[in-house]
C-alpha cells in the first residue's frame, strides 16, 4: 500500500457520496465556463477579416434615427474612403414567424464585395445580385436553417415599413463571422415601401488601417451642425456600443458566475466536513499512530483536491467538448454562432477548482488538528 | 527487578468540568520494568485509561514527570510526541479501530507507511507481524470479513510491526468472547515472553489481568496496590 491508495480508498469509501460530489463541481464547472464563454462572445463578438478597414457611420442621436441619401457624395469624397454602401434595417418577419430569426439588411448591390469582401458566394452570385433588383444573398446558417436555395423566393413581412416585400435568393454567402444575415438593394427598398432619400446608416471601407482614424474624424466633422449629425467609428467600436445596448449584461452573468462558485464551495465544503466527521475517530487512531497534523492535511487536502479535480476534468472538459465539437448553431437556435472555449477560461475555471479542493479542506483539516487523540478516542466509544 | 522502562514521577492530572475541578490522577509514582506485562486495575472513572494516556503520549499531565526509556514525554511538542509514538509505542484498543477500507495487511502496514522502509520491506514486516498473530491467511481480508477476535489480533499486529518497545492495551477484551479473549490474552502473553516487550492492558476482568506479571489498582487517581 502506499500513501495515495490510502487517499484514493477514503476518498471512495463512500461511492455514492463522492460521485455526487463530483457531479456537482462537474456541472457547476459546466456552468461556469459556459456563463464566462457566453459573456465573452456577447461582449467581445468574433472580428471578420475585414472589420479593421471598415467604418459604420450611424446618426448621432440614435441608431433608429435614419440618414439622409446626399451624405454619401460628402462621405465618397473623403480621401481615404474606398467605397461606400448604405445599410438599412428591414426587420422582417419570415413565415409569419413570431420574432425575428435573422436580420435582413438593404445595401447597395454594386459595394458588397468591395465593403463586405470576406462574404464568399458560389457561381455567379455577385452578378445576380448586381442585375435583379428583387435578388437578395443569404446567409448559409439561415438557408440552412429554412432549407432554402438559390432560385427559391421568399417574402418578409416588415415591422418597420408598411407591407411585404418578396425576394429571389440570388446567391448563398459564407465566411463571415454571422452567416446570417439577408442583403437586398436599397433601391428595391426605396421604389417598394422605403422611405426614398433616406437610409439607416453607412458602412464604408477605408483604403489602409492608416487612414481609418482620419476617415473618421473627417466623416464627423463633415456633418457637425447639420440636420443629421453622425457618429462614425470603427467596426470593432461600433459592435460593443451595439452590445451595451443589451443593458448591463456583464454585471448580471458575474453575478451568476459569484453565486454558481459560492454555492460550489459551500457544497463542496460541507461534503468534505461531512466526510471528515464521519472519520474523526479513524483520524485520532492515526494521530495515536504517530501521523502529525500536517499529515493527516494532506490527506484531507489531497482527498479534497482529488475530487474538486475530477469534477474539474468533467465539467471543462465536458464543456470544452461540446462548443468545440458540436453545433452550436443548432443548440442555440442561431443565437450564438461561435462559442469558443478558450484556454484562458478554461484556466480560470482550473483555478477555481484548485481553490476550492484547498477551501474545502481548510475547516475539516482545522478540527482534525484542534482534536486531541483522547478526546477523537472518546467518539469511538 | 530490572531497570525500569516506565518512570513515573508525582503525575497528577485535572480535569475542568465548568466550574469543578476533578482529581483524574493524584501524585502517582510508579515505575514498570522493562519485559513486564502490567495490569491496571480499577472501576470506571479512577483514571486508569488516563495514566494509560499519559504513558503511551496521547495525553499530557497537569503536573509530574513520566519517562518512557528515559524520555519524558511530558517535554515532548506535539510533532516530537507523534515521532515518538511512531517509534515506540504499539497501541491497541478496545474496540479494534482497524480502517475499515483497508486489507488486515494495509491496516498492519499503516504506521510502516511514516517510516523509511522500502515498500518491499514494509510488506516483509507486514507478514512477519501477521505470522506472530496467526493471521498470515487473512492478510487480504477486509475487516468486516474477520471475526472480532481476529480484528483485535490484526490491532497486535498492526501495534507490533514497528517493533515498539511499549505496547498500550486499553481494555483489549472488553469486546470479545471469552474465547476471542482467550487468543488475544496468549498473543499478549507471547509478545512479552518470546519478543521481549513491555505491555501495559487496562482491565476490568480479573481473569484478563490474571495473564499479566504484575496487577496494580486505581481508585480515585490513587494507586491502592
Amino acid at each position: 500500500m502506499t500513501v495515495s491508495t490510502f487517499i484514493l480508498k477514503n476518498a471512495l469509501r463512500n461511492k455514492r457520496r463522492a460521485l455526487l460530489s463530483i457531479s456537482s463541481v462537474a456541472v457547476s464547472l459546466f456552468l461556469l465556463v459556459t456563463l464566462q464563454v457566453a459573456l465573452r462572445e456577447l461582449t467581445l463578438p468574433p472580428q471578420s477579416a475585414g472589420a479593421e478597414l471598415r467604418v459604420a457611420v450611424r446618426n448621432k442621436i440614435s441608431l433608429t434615427n435614419p440618414l439622409p441619401v446626399r451624405q454619401r457624395g460628402v462621405i465618397e469624397k473623403i480621401p481615404g474612403v474606398e467605397a461606400v454602401t448604405p445599410f438599412t434595417w428591414f426587420g422582417g418577419k419570415y413565415k409569419g414567424e413570431e420574432g425575428m430569426s435573422f436580420a435582413q439588411f438593404a445595401m447597395d448591390a454594386e459595394k458588397l464585395h468591395s465593403v463586405f469582401g470576406e462574404a464568399k458566394m458560389n457561381g455567379d452570385g455577385y452578378e445576380k445580385f448586381n442585375a435583379t433588383k428583387d435578388a437578395c444573398v443569404l446567409g448559409k446558417i439561415t438557408a440552412d436553417k429554412y432549407h432554402l436555395k438559390v432560385g427559391d423566393q421568399i417574402t418578409l413581412d416588415s415591422t418597420v415599413y408598411p407591407g411585404s416585400l418578396s425576394f429571389h435568393i440570388a446567391g448563398i454567402y459564407a465566411g463571415t463571422p454571422d452567416d446570417r444575415n439577408m442583403l437586398f438593394r436599397q433601391d428595391y427598398l426605396d421604389e417598394s415601401i422605403g422611405v426614398p432619400g433616406y437610409v439607416g446608416m453607412w458602412w464604408l471601407k477605408v483604403k489602409s488601417a492608416d487612414d481609418m482614424a482620419p476617415v473618421i474624424k473627417a466623416i464627423n466633422a463633415a456633418f457637425q451642425n447639420t440636420s443629421a449629425e453622425v457618429r462614425a467609428e470603427s467596426e470593432r467600436n461600433f459592435q460593443l456600443g451595439f452590445i451595451s445596448m443589451l443593458g448591463n449584461i456583464k454585471t448580471l452573468i458575474a453575478s451568476i458566475s459569484t453565486v454558481v462558485v459560492f454555492t460550489l464551495v459551500l457544497v463542496t465544503a460541507s461534503t468534505m466536513s461531512m466526510a471528515v466527521r464521519e472519520r474523526f475517530r479513524e483520524l485520532a487512531i492515526l494521530k495515536a499512530l504517530g501521523f502529525r497534523r500536517r499529515e493527516l492535511f494532506a490527506f484531507i487536502l489531497a482527498e479534497s483536491f482529488g475530487l474538486a479535480v475530477v469534477g474539474a476534468l468533467l465539467g471543462i472538459g465536458g464543456a470544452y467538448c461540446l462548443y468545440t465539437f458540436g453545433n452550436i448553431g443548432k443548440m442555440t437556435a442561431g443565437i450564438f454562432v461561435s462559442f469558443e472555449v478558450t484556454p484562458r477560461i478554461m484556466g480560470v475555471a482550473a483555478l477555481v477548482a484548485a481553490l476550492l479542493g484547498i477551501i474545502s479542506a481548510v475547516a475539516p483539516s482545522l478540527s482534525v488538528a484542534r482534536m486531541s487523540v483522547v478526546n477523537g478516542l472518546k467518539t469511538l466509544d | 527487578m530490572a531497570e525500569p522502562i516506565v518512570k513515573i514521577r508525582e503525575l497528577t492530572k485535572l480535569y475542568s468540568q465548568g466550574e469543578i475541578q476533578v482529581t483524574a490522577l493524584d501524585r502517582i509514582t510508579l515505575d514498570i520494568a522493562a519485559g513486564e506485562f502490567l495490569a491496571l486495575m480499577g472501576p470506571s472513572g479512577s483514571g486508569k485509561s488516563t495514566l494509560l494516556h499519559i504513558i503511551a503520549g496521547v495525553d499530557r499531565p497537569t503536573s509530574g514527570q513520566c519517562l518512557v526509556q528515559g524520555v519524558d514525554v511530558t517535554k515532548l511538542n506535539e510533532s516530537q510526541l507523534a515521532d515518538w509514538r511512531n517509534q515506540n509505542v504499539g497501541f491497541i484498543f478496545q474496540t479494534f479501530n482497524l480502517i475499515p477500507v483497508l486489507t488486515a495487511a494495509e491496516n498492519v502496514e499503516l504506521p510502516l507507511l511514516l517510516t523509511r522502509l522500502s515498500r518491499t520491506q514494509r510488506r516483509k514486516q507486514v507478514e512477519t507481524a501477521l505470522e506472530v498473530v496467526g493471521l498470515a491467511d487473512r492478510a487480504k481480508h477486509l475487516p468486516r470479513q474477520l471475526s472480532g477476535g481476529q480484528e483485535q489480533r490484526v490491532a497486535i499486529a498492526r501495534a507490533l510491526v514497528t517493533d515498539p518497545a511499549l505496547i498500550v492495551a486499553d481494555e483489549p477484551t472488553g469486546n470479545l468472547d471469552s474465547h476471542s479473549a482467550q487468543e488475544v490474552l496468549s498473543a499478549l502473553q507471547a509478545l512479552r515472553k518470546d519478543a521481549g516487550k513491555t505491555i501495559i492492558m487496562v482491565t476490568h476482568d480479573p481473569k484478563a489481568a490474571a495473564f499479566g506479571t504484575r496487577q496494580i489498582h486505581l481508585e480515585k487517581g490513587e494507586l491502592s496496590q
